[in-house]
């Protein structure tokens, strides 16, 4: 019985480079250059995870990416202008000359794209798992994307109509969806427990929910100005705090959860991450990504304008009242370095240190069973994330 | 590895040789630690594991480097031909070596994919987007266009140009005699036709020389489109064209086409750059390319109904060529979705062409309905 511990290596400054030259790239190819960028991240994260001191490997590319892609757009076009017009078409002909609910008909129509959503996360998933290896074993996952579309649907209506009291239910499901699908080579995931290990989880969420309905109640019944006000103060609290409760519920349900999964006969596993943690990292990292990108822009927009001044095409007078073309210019300048910036600022902010602190969580438990596992085939699936990418509900990175 | 001197080769082998490293097979998820060997005549990496006693033999221009790690204090190596083997070096002599033997070690999956297969799909998802914008939307609208209940249209008409009225605060002019010379001159270009609902020409108090075509039949021309007319034949062209646009139902076709195209240039941008705003400038010009034929559609029917109606196609390019020569320019109502001055000395040419001079003499109304459709606004 030995514990397989996991190290992360990347260094904050290199991610920062590449994501700076990758960003700057992808805004000057219109995009085009996001499947490259999106390829080059993977790999230098996955890389920088090593359980038991061995990185994992990335080995999508962005050929299959910017494939999977046109192929994804060339459907989604027509799967979207069918539905736009099937709406419109019952909108008029339900409508009766009442307008109002042609207005709901048409407003409807992209909710086509829902199902479409999930099971594009879905197979955005089975693609990320088929590229990434560990040991120069592949990971893999089942076909199953519809069967996840549908189910998502159904347990998302079922949480909405249950008030959130089936959310837990629905978080447990659809993790257990995902892992009884993957594999590690020839091992499978399973994913053990049921939903009511969440409940108590959620506790703090429900009593909040309850609380501020119990407050909104009292308001309605209160005539008294200064005790209304001091009620709504409370509501603000307790809002705050449902949010943190929320925030809370969706990592201590991914830690329960990644307890109770096993892979192949006996090998477990344990993600720690503090929602403390996760919570500073998340608040300071915006925080100083705000802060940066208030300092940072106007220093290079002074930088430009006074290198614009210096070789005489700009005067003293241009610049406290610009011709048109030159503030067009500054206008697009100071969009691009804030576009560009803030994205690479919240990616060395943000999500650097959310996936460094998950990643040296992860602990491995039984390595011994690994002996028993071998290769499995390539997984062919020529999608690669297309859908997810086109959709834009890919993951953040 | 034409390139390596023998004395480079000499060393290399010398350090290599006694350097270990790790490989993982591929195959089973275990790391095995091999020993490295140059071999051949320098081109060639022996890597026997020191578990089995087993050898591997690796060429030198087969070796890829894996790219993008975040790690720099190993060098992780693949091998064409071997699957997916890596074998892993942390030796820093043994790196150092290896990447002075290897100086342009090429990146693996760097040749993969080629440009012209990307390139041809590339083609064929800008070419289909295109076909479903260009040419599907546009004939599922004509086709929807005629599955629409009349009444349904009507009331989308009469809706659409409430809410117009309102925001834009649109005042309608009324009197007696400028009603029947309107709705003379209606009834004079209308000869013939049969529509599929009533048509409903207001006249709006607004200087600005336009004029516009709801569906369902709601038409507006404004005040100062009658003030710049020298002739009521002008006017009337100009309502023939505008009841052109309602016998060819292009407001609702529009709609339709508008609302099926709705987000799927969005598809192409997603928002990884930002790019909405270029998704909206395409949105725009898509339509623009729509509404330039039915401009045509509008104004041949125009020539065809004035004729018909014995009066002057002409009339219109009269006007539109004066107002041309004023340096009115585009941004004026009666020249939307007109980009360039070409097609407008097209259209100017369009009407003068279409003037057979079968007009009858016989004007569009009288001068006395002239005069009030002119004080129609006071």
């Amino acid at each position: 019985m030995s514990t397989v511990k996991t190290d992360f290596g990347g260094d904050r400054g290199d991610l920062f480079a590449l994501m700076l030259r990758t960003s700057f790239l992808t805004v000057i190819t219109l995009g085009i250059y996001r499947f490259w960028r999106l390829t080059k991240l993977r790999r230098w994260y996955w890389s920088s995870i090593r359980p038991g001191g061995i990185p994992l490997e990335y080995t999508g590319t962005p050929q299959e990416k910017l494939m999977g892609f046109f192929v994804a757009v060339i459907v989604l076009a027509l799967y979207i202008s069918l539905f736009n017009l099937a709406g419109l078409f019952v909108a008029f002909n339900m409508a009766d000359n009442d307008i109002s609910y042609m207005t709901y008909a048409i407003g409807a129509a992209p909710l086509a794209l829902v199902p479409v959503i999930f099971a594009a996360r879905y197979r955005a998933r089975r693609y990320i798992l088929s590229r990434s290896t560990w040991l120069g074993i592949r990971f893999g996952m089942d076909p199953g994307a519809w069967g996840y579309a549908w189910r998502a649907c159904m347990y998302w209506l079922l949480a909405i109509l249950s008030l959130g009291l089936l959310w837990p239910l629905m978080t447990f499901q659809m993790e257990r969806y995902l892992t009884d699908r993957s594999y590690y080579g020839t091992a499978k995931f399973r994913q053990h427990g049921n939903p009511f290990m969440l409940y108590p989880l959620a506790i703090p969420f429900y009593v909040l929910g309850a609380a501020i309905v119990g407050v909104l109640v009292l308001i309605a019944g209160e005539t008294d100005e200064a005790t209304i006000g001091w009620y709504i103060i409370l509501i603000v609290v307790l809002s705050v705090l449902l949010v943190l409760s929320g925030f809370y519920f969706r990592i201590a349900s991914l830690r329960a959860m990644a307890g109770l999964k096993e892979l192949g006969d006996g090998m477990e596993f344990g993600i720690e991450p503090r929602t403390g943690k996760l919570l500073r990292i998340h608040i300071f990292g915006n925080l100083i990504s705000g802060f940066l990108i208030s300092f940072v822009s106007p220093v290079i927009l002074g930088l430009v304008v006074g290198f614009l001044y210096l070789i005489g095409r700009v005067d003293a007078g241009a610049i406290t009242n610009p011709p048109p073309n030159l503030a067009a210019f500054l206008g697009a300048l100071t969009w691009l370095t804030v576009f560009i910036l803030y994205g690479v600022f919240r990616q060395v902010f943000v999500t650097y240190p959310t996936v460094r602190h998950v990643a040296a969580t992860l602990e491995l438990e039984e390595p011994a069973v690994l002996q028993g596992i071998r290769q499995r085939d390539v997984d062919r699936n020529r999608e690669a994330g297309g859908f997810a990418e086109a959709l834009d509900v890919g993951a953040a990175f | 590895m034409a390139t390596m001197t023998p004395q480079r080769d000499a060393k290399f082998a010398a350090k290599l040789a006694l350097a270990y490293g790790e490989i993982l097979d591929g195959i089973r998820p275990a790391l095995q630690r091999v020993s490295l060997r140059l071999s051949g005549d320098g081109g060639t990496l022996e890597l026997r594991n020191t578990a089995t006693n087993t050898t591997e033999i690796w060429q030198l221009d087969g070796l890829r480097l894996v790219p993008d790690q975040a790690r720099t204090d190993a060098l992780v190596l693949a091998h064409q031909g071997s699957g997916d083997a890596r074998l892993i070096l942390r030796d820093h002599e043994a790196i150092r070596a290896l990447l002075a033997a290897c100086p342009n070690l090429p990146d693996l999956g760097s040749g993969r994919g080629s440009l012209g297969k990307l390139l041809a799909l590339g083609t064929a998802a800008v070419a289909s987007i295109a076909l479903i914008l260009f040419v599907l939307i546009p004939y599922m609208a004509d086709r929807g266009t005629d599955l629409i209940p009349p009444e349904a249209e009507v009331a989308f008409g009469r809706t659409t140009f409430e809410s117009l009225s309102e925001t834009m605060e649109f005042r309608e002019c009324k009197s007696l005699e400028g009603d029947a010379a309107l709705a003379q001159m209606q009834a004079r270009i209308t000869d013939g036709l049969d529509l599929a609902w009533p048509l409903q020409i207001r006249v709006i108090d607004n200087p600005a020389i336009n004029a516009f075509a709801l569906p369902g039949g709601q038409v507006a021309i404004y005040r100062g489109l009658i003030d710049a007319a020298e002739t009521p034949e002008e006017v009337a062209a100009v309502l023939a064209h505008e009841i052109g646009h309602v016998v060819n139902r292009d407001g609702t076709r529009s709609m339709i086409r508008s609302m099926g195209s709705f987000g799927i240039v969005g598809l192409l941008f997603g928002d990884a750059v930002g790019m909405s705003a270029a998704a909206g400038v395409s949105q725009r010009l898509i339509s623009s390319a729509h509404s330039r034929e039915a401009e045509i559609a509008a104004d041949a029917f125009a020539h065809r109904q004035l004729t018909r109606a014995g009066l002057p196609p002409s009339a219109m390019g009269d006007m539109f060529a004066r107002m041309q020569a004023q340096g009115l320019g585009e941004d004026m109502g009666v020249f939307r979705h007109i980009s360039s001055h070409p097609e407008l000395r097209d259209r100017i040419e369009a009407a003068m062409q279409a003037d057979t001079g079968a007009a009858n003499g016989a004007p569009v109304i009288s001068s006395a309905g002239w005069a009030a459709l002119q004080a129609i606004c006071i």
